[in-house]
């Protein structure tokens, strides 16, 4: 009996702070006082939210965040607490903010209700556009508009430096790591490789994020350059036996551009810089197709 | 019957080659194939054939043997009709040690050391089924089951341990088995130890026939029963253990050779144990070929072909033993 009536009063109290979260919505998302204790369920919130506000005022980031970090921005996470976006972290790190994802788990947001912390769900980044919203959101919720648009003018300096670029022949270029798979139309890396004034021939689906992409079919493709990527994940692997296949090393040498994972898993203002050193790389490959 | 089975076989066997080398992902008409071939220079036909078909097609071909090969020993040596490779968890060590090789650095540094740890997985898995096992059918199988169960979690153990991200992902595809996109070095890699293996299997076959008689019986006709058991476990392990570390595991053909070919050549095991490497080949070849056909948006992997039409097969023979034995 007492258990049922506890039950009763946490769903009570759960409904209560839903109510007052629907009705405090609209004042939340524009905060008068900045939000002191951030938390991010989300690796690529994790990251604009380091460029956006002081450590001290992050409650925790996720613990997927620090090879990134690492790579993007060193030691820029030192002293901040991490979370696996566990129930029972939200209610340890007490949050005044809750950055999360779509896909952040469910659990996780039922409480961050029950916690009376604001919820701000941020879209995934998968080209320049999304980018600019995705800072401009996380920006205006943490109380850090300024700022975030001082990000955006860097990332949109970069770009524009991109475009200033002498044109050449398009390459044609797949970014093939050997598993299979290759990133498609409306990725973030097909977004870079565009950018940096390439042509991806893993895009052949138009209604695929990911295509298929076998070794018969890369030699029939016939790229200019195979892109792959390097990063944080560098331990050893099975895909290292078919992106080491004998053949990619005799045809494709000189034609393979190694791209730091960093920069492509997440859309950051630092994705122009990766698109400008992707043009770069571009440009160091041979004329003229591979050949056999 | 069996006179006219060895040619048939064997022309089967050319036939199922030749189209392994002509299907693909990327659609090569034969006179294109032959004019890349006779070209002097490499060219996308000549390359495709050469560094990706023929390798492939020859490896489908050399593990076909050894697993059906395997599966027919197995069952003479235990006188069970459900023994084989994947069924007594040899498969299962063979694919614990490869994972072990591949994600701790070993492969990339000693690239012998995923055919090697496969092998001593496989042997030691195969050494504890046969010694907890021994007493018949049931126990045997449920030993299988056993070491299968353990070695999976062997399995899992050693992901969570990986300092590979993708490790989970990745091994989960490779444990389905599949012969895409293995290269040359690969299979001359582990091909010796196949041949081992097999040469361990083949000199047992008179030691087989001997056991049909039952165990005692052997004895007396001089047979040396723990030598058999130790050939028969080597060879399974090198040719099984080796065959895993490329392939990935491929279930269910060498328990389906051996019973596709004794309704042609009898039960005598020494008659049963060639013509059912060469169907395991067969076997192979076709579900490979099938991969390659099945027009999907990633290559259907060989082994989920393998066990999709093996297990259907297994309930069968399960069936019909609980029909024939009381």
């Amino acid at each position: 009996m007492l258990s049922v009536s506890h039950e009763l009063r946490r769903r009570l109290v759960g409904m209560l702070a839903l109510g007052a979260l629907l009705v405090a919505g609209p004042v939340f998302a524009a905060p008068s006082a900045k939000p002191q204790r951030i938390m991010s369920l989300n690796m690529c919130n994790d990251l604009i939210l380091l460029m956006l506000v002081p450590r001290s005022r992050i409650a925790s980031i996720t613990y997927l965040a620090h090879d990134a970090v690492d790579r993007l921005m060193p030691g820029a996470d030192r002293g901040v607490a991490t979370n696996r976006g566990t129930a029972e972290e939200l209610l340890l790190h007490k949050p005044d903010l809750i950055l999360a994802s779509p896909w952040s788990s469910s659990v996780a947001r039922r409480l961050g209700k029950q916690v009376n912390a604001p919820i701000i769900e941020v879209e995934t980044a998968y080209d320049f556009e999304a980018i600019r919203r995705v800072i401009r959101q996380i920006g205006s919720a943490v109380g850090e508009p300024a700022r975030a648009e001082a990000l955006i003018a860097g990332m949109d300096r970069d770009l524009a430096a991109l475009a200033a670029r002498p044109a050449m022949r398009p390459l044609r270029v797949v970014a093939w790591t050997g598993d299979g798979l290759v990133p498609g139309r409306g990725t973030l890396t097909d977004a870079i490789i565009t950018a940096a004034g390439g042509i991806n021939i893993g895009a052949k689906h138009a209604d695929n994020s990911t295509a298929s992409f076998g070794l018969e079919e890369l030699l029939a493709a016939r790229p200019d350059a195979i892109m792959q990527g390097m990063g944080s994940y560098d331990a050893p692997a099975l895909r290292e036996n078919v992106a080491r296949h004998p053949l990619i090393k005799r045809f494709f040498a000189g034609r393979q551009i190694d791209y730091p994972d960093a920069y492509y898993a997440c859309g950051l203002p630092q994705t122009a810089q990766a698109a400008r050193q992707l043009a770069d790389a571009f440009a160091r490959v041979p004329r003229g197709g591979p050949r056999w | 019957m069996s006179r006219l089975l060895w040619p048939a076989a064997i022309l089967l066997l050319v036939a199922v080659m030749l189209l392994s080398l002509a299907v693909g992902r990327v659609w090569l008409p034969p006179s294109a194939m032959i004019d890349g071939l006779l070209a002097p220079q490499p060219n996308l036909a000549s390359l495709i054939l050469i560094e990706l078909r023929l390798p492939r097609t020859l490896l489908a071909l050399i593990v076909g043997l050894t697993l059906g090969l395997s599966g027919a020993v197995l069952q003479g040596l235990l006188r069970n009709p459900l023994a084989s490779p994947d069924l007594l968890g040899v498969s299962s060590g063979a694919a614990l040690g490869a994972v072990i090789a591949i994600y701790f650095g070993l492969a990339s540094v000693f690239p012998l050391a995923t055919p090697i740890l496969g092998i001593i997985g496989a042997l030691i898995a195969g050494l504890v089924t046969f010694t907890i096992g021994r007493g018949g059918t049931l126990t045997l199988i449920l030993a299988g089951v056993a070491v299968t169960g353990l070695a999976s979690a062997g399995l899992s153990l050693a992901l969570n341990f990986a300092p590979n991200a993708f490790a989970a992902f990745e091994i989960t595809n490779w444990l389905l088995g599949s012969l895409a996109e293995r290269s040359w070095s690969q299979l001359l890699l582990a091909t010796p130890f196949m041949l081992a293996g097999m040469a361990c299997l083949i000199v047992n076959m008179r030691a087989l026939d001997a056991l049909t008689l039952g165990e005692t019986q052997a004895a007396s006709l001089g047979i040396d029963l723990d030598r058999a058991r130790l050939l028969a476990l080597l060879g399974t392990a090198l040719a099984v253990g080796a065959a895993t570390s490329i392939t990935g595991g491929i279930s269910f053909i060498g328990l389906l050779a051996p019973h596709l070919v004794r309704p042609f050549v009898g039960h005598q095991p020494s008659r049963v144990l060639l013509p059912a490497a060469l169907f395991g080949a067969i076997l192979l070849l076709v579900a490979d070929i099938a991969t390659r056909l099945i027009p999907t948006d990633q290559e259907v992997k060989l082994g989920v072909l393998t066990s999709l039409v093996g297990a259907p097969f297994f309930f069968w023979l399960v069936l019909r033993l609980r029909r024939t034995s009381p």
